[in-house]
């Protein structure tokens, strides 16, 4: 009896106390995996991309489910997101949430001001990434279907996580890690945009999968600056590499230098960025890295290591003169440390920063002294010894 | 008890009396110059030729050299050629004879019996092993015939040593039961305790080693805590090892004792295959342990709880499969496996020529088509097939019988209480399995108690010139099993 008495004691207590009372069956589920924040006039408009909106007469595949997008409105993103729930008629399940898409309007507006909602969110992974929608709105960004991958936002994903280290337009940032990002001293964050090649109305249709050449397809912008957690301005496609090479975001970058009147080019690999503290002025980034020559059509002895020699010089000398016009155009325009120089001057000698932290931004930053140092490498030609030349 | 009339013709007649006159009571007078000498044998249990070769001849036979014994009885005992022949003087043991095929001469004037044996051969021969089939190894099994049984293991074991302690079991069924062990390694408390267990054992039938394994155990459990072996070569290695086998006539199925968790984890197989590759086999066959006790409750914990640990795509696409079944994840995981479990106990009991129909009406249209009904969602057709191949891999049937009880309760805990249900009853379970207890073994052992030398045949194998001793847990009586030369 005592026995007895003490296991249903321990169930009751397991049931009761442990908070996993959540009993949910997996078709009871709407399964959210991106999410899209608009603005309209004064209210807030809140997408949910669906994902197991199953096709009429399944086959039990995961290539056959259809995607949904559902959009509500709100003065709170609560209250719009409350709205949404009245629409779907299952439960809105955010536990797998992949991406968040948020519009130039809300950025300009602020990010903080809608970040809390999902963060504070128990669901919620906290772990998605985070993009800026480019010339659109962002709900129109979860509509676009990829021929690749079996909803869009997979297909956002992928094309983030390819395009990261390799590609060197985009840096994948998650959600978390965006919001610290904003709020560290002396630090400006930047965002990965996203924009549609091509109609919305063509993108969204299941007929945009069936041609063999897509008319729409959803393409990778450049970096979006902020200051603070408002919008700034979107960067050129080729600040954005130089951009996350000098944050050391980037590890491979495709270059092309200039030499004797013809383009060599050469792959990068193995990128570093040391940005090095002098004083409060003057700051030094010495940027190391290997090459590989991936294509070049002179007849140039590359055998000849003095050639070889001569191409590195080059190839450091116009690497240094593009990244500082780069800097010098974030310092003048933009007037956002994206670099955290201001975070790194805090760290060193927290004293100095208080002085310097009211005018940062607008004073101290866009003066800085920042020498730009290269180190780099040319390790191997390709699979070639030589140019194709003919013999003499 | 009644002793044996000294007239030939009486007891002939008590003893069909005795048998509520069975038409296979063979009775034969001779009279040999006045003197009556009776046979009696049934026919059913005994050789007819061997009886009239040797015995009807033999009593003939009398008839010339009787001049050179004393009496007629003296005469026939002393010539009657057989290697069996012995003298009982009251009914006790008729009818166990009788019945055995062994056959009785009495002759008037002695109140004594000659008893001779004249079995039939009732048994089939030795055969290959059907329950417990391995690649490489002894082939043979054992039979329902008590001294080939035996023999077996005297064929293996040419130590003196080996002794079997022999009792007769059911007070009808007077079957012979022998405890074998090793003189000298096996633990004598051990064999007191089981010989003491026996004893006690009063019913009136014992058809079967299972009948009587319930009464050599101490804690209730579904887990079976005695072995049970068709193959010689496993009971040889267990009688090595220290182990005592219980053999039950008319059963091929041996006992063996004590026993622990992890025996069943191992094959006679591993001892005849490279040690090296063993431990791999093993650490497989524990995966699978683990598989099959914990997949379905798993599977319902984490998509009807914990959503957020399955990947997105995969959850995408199980949560499309899901949709259109009617019912919940638990009844369709429980639906399933009971019908596998269905599906396995008809197959076994079905005769052969009837699993062709039934493993196609079995994976058709149970897997097949109910996917297709709508009725179950295919991950629940995958989760619980593989699931039951899994519990394949073990041959005791008791032991996957043991499984299967827990794996529903984890299913149930899991419906309940998701990931911390199977939590908290694996904790029950653990409890459970380290308390069982039986002949002062602990049915964890090596692991629990934890004994460093005995890991050198767990999970682990080690090769076999390293394994010096024989397991703690069995035998402390006489631990080196090997010399170490130099």
């Amino acid at each position: 009896m005592k026995k007895l008495a003490f296991i249903l004691t321990t169930f009751i207590i397991a049931i009761t106390l442990t908070g996993c009372g959540g009993y949910e069956e997996l078709n009871d589920l709407s399964i959210v995996t991106a999410v899209a924040f608009d603005k309209t006039d004064d209210e807030y408009e809140l997408s949910f991309l669906i994902a197991n909106s199953p096709k009429a007469q399944t086959s039990a595949k995961e290539g056959e489910a259809k995607t949904t997008v559902y959009t509500g409105k709100g003065k709170t993103i609560a209250e719009a997101s409350k709205d949404i729930e009245q629409i779907v008629p299952k439960q809105v399940y955010l536990g797998h949430i992949n991406v968040v898409v948020i519009s130039e309007d809300i950025a300009k507006d602020g990010f903080l001001k809608i970040a809390d909602w999902l963060l504070r969110n128990p669901q919620t992974r906290k772990k998605f990434y985070l993009l800026q929608a480019k010339d659109e709105k962002a709900k129109n960004i979860l509509k676009i279907v990829s021929p690749l991958e079996s909803f869009p936002s997979q297909s956002i994903a992928t094309l983030i996580e390819s395009n990261s280290e390799t590609k060197s337009i985009a840096t994948s940032i998650t959600y978390s890690n965006f919001i610290s990002q904003i709020l560290e001293k002396g630090y400006d964050p930047v965002l990965p945009s996203i924009t549609i090649n091509g109609n919305v109305k063509e993108g969204s249709n299941e007929k945009n999968l069936e041609t063999t050449e897509p008319e729409s397809y959803l393409v990778l912008g450049p970096l979006a600056i902020y200051k603070g957690d408002k919008l700034e301005g979107f960067s050129t496609t080729k600040e954005s590499w130089a951009i996350n090479v000098l944050k050391g975001d980037s590890k491979e970058i495709n270059y092309n230098v200039k030499y004797q009147n013809e383009k060599i080019s050469i792959e990068t690999s193995s990128l570093k960025s040391n940005i090095k503290i002098i004083d409060e002025k003057n700051i030094e980034i010495t940027i190391s890295g290997v090459g590989d020559i991936y294509n070049i059509n002179n007849k140039i002895d590359i055998q000849d290591y003095k050639e070889i020699n001569k191409i590195e010089k080059t190839w450091m000398k116009s690497l240094k003169n593009d990244l500082s016009k780069v800097i010098k155009k974030v310092q003048n325009k933009y007037k956002a440390d994206i670099f955290g120089f201001g975070n790194l001057i805090y760290k060193n000698n927290p004293k100095t920063w208080k002085k310097l932290e009211k005018d940062w931004n607008s004073k101290y930053f866009p003066k800085l002294n920042v020498k730009i140092k290269t180190n780099l490498k040319i390790e191997a030609t390709g699979s070639l010894i030589n140019t194709i030349k003919e013999d003499k | 008890m009644e002793k044996i009339e000294k007239n030939a013709k009486k007891v002939i007649e008590k003893t069909k009396k005795l048998y509520g006159n069975s038409p296979d009571v063979n009775t034969r007078l001779i009279n040999l110059k006045g003197t009556n000498i009776g046979i009696i044998f049934l026919e059913s249990s005994s050789q007819a030729s061997t009886i009239s070769d040797f015995i009807i001849k033999g009593t003939l036979y009398t008839k010339t050299n009787k001049n050179l014994f004393q009496n007629i009885f003296d005469a026939l005992k002393n010539s009657l050629f057989n290697s069996q022949l012995f003298t009982i003087n009251d009914y006790t043991q008729f009818a166990y004879f009788l019945s055995s095929g062994f056959t009785i001469i009495v002759v008037d004037g002695f109140s004594e019996a000659i008893i001779m044996e004249t079995r039939a051969q009732l048994d089939r021969g030795v055969t290959e092993s059907t329950s417990e089939p391995i690649l490489r190894g002894s082939k043979d099994s054992f039979t329902e015939s008590h001294s080939k049984n035996l023999g077996l293991i005297r064929k293996r074991i040419k130590d003196s040593n080996l002794w079997f302690d022999e009792m007769k079991l059911g007070r009808r069924t007077q079957t012979r039961v022998s405890i074998a062990y090793i003189n000298g390694i096996a633990d004598p408390k051990k064999l007191k305790e089981i010989k003491k267990r026996l004893k006690k054992i009063d019913v009136d039938g014992v058809l079967d080693s299972g009948n009587i394994r319930d009464y050599l155990i101490e804690n209730k459990s579904v887990f079976p805590q005695i072995q049970s072996s068709e193959r010689p070569d496993v009971v040889s290695q267990a009688l090595l090892s220290g182990k005592i086998v219980i053999f039950v006539e008319n059963c091929p199925f041996t006992l063996i004792l004590p026993n622990v968790f992890i025996d069943y984890l191992h094959t006679s197989e591993d001892e005849n295959q490279k040690s090296s590759n063993i431990t791999f086999t093993r650490v497989l066959r524990t995966i699978a342990l683990i598989i099959t006790i914990f997949t379905p409750a798993i599977y319902i914990a984490i998509t009807t709880y914990d959503q957020n640990t399955i990947p997105d795509k995969l959850l995408i696409s199980l949560a499309i499969q899901r949709e259109g079944v009617p019912f919940p994840t638990t009844f369709e995981i429980i639906l399933l496996t009971t019908i596998f479990e269905i599906l396995r106990e008809s197959d076994l009991r079905s005769p052969s020529s009837m699993s062709a129909a039934m493993s196609i009406v079995g994976a058709l249209v149970l897997g097949q088509a109910a996917v297709d009904a709508g009725i179950v969602s295919p991950i629940t057709v995958i989760v619980v097939a593989f699931t039951s191949i899994c519990s394949l891999i073990f041959t005791d049937i008791d032991f996957m019988n043991g499984i299967r009880t827990w794996r529903f309760i984890f299913i149930l805990a899991a419906s309940i209480l998701g990931i911390i249900g199977i939590l908290s009853f694996a904790i029950i379970w653990l409890v459970k399995l380290s308390s069982l207890e039986n002949l002062e073994t602990s049915y964890l052992s090596p692991f629990a108690p934890f004994s460093k030398k005995d890991q050198s045949n767990a999970i682990y194998k080690a090769p076999e010139e390293k394994i010096i001793t024989r397991p703690d847990y069995v035998s402390t009586l006489n631990p080196h099993r090997q010399r170490r030369t130099k």
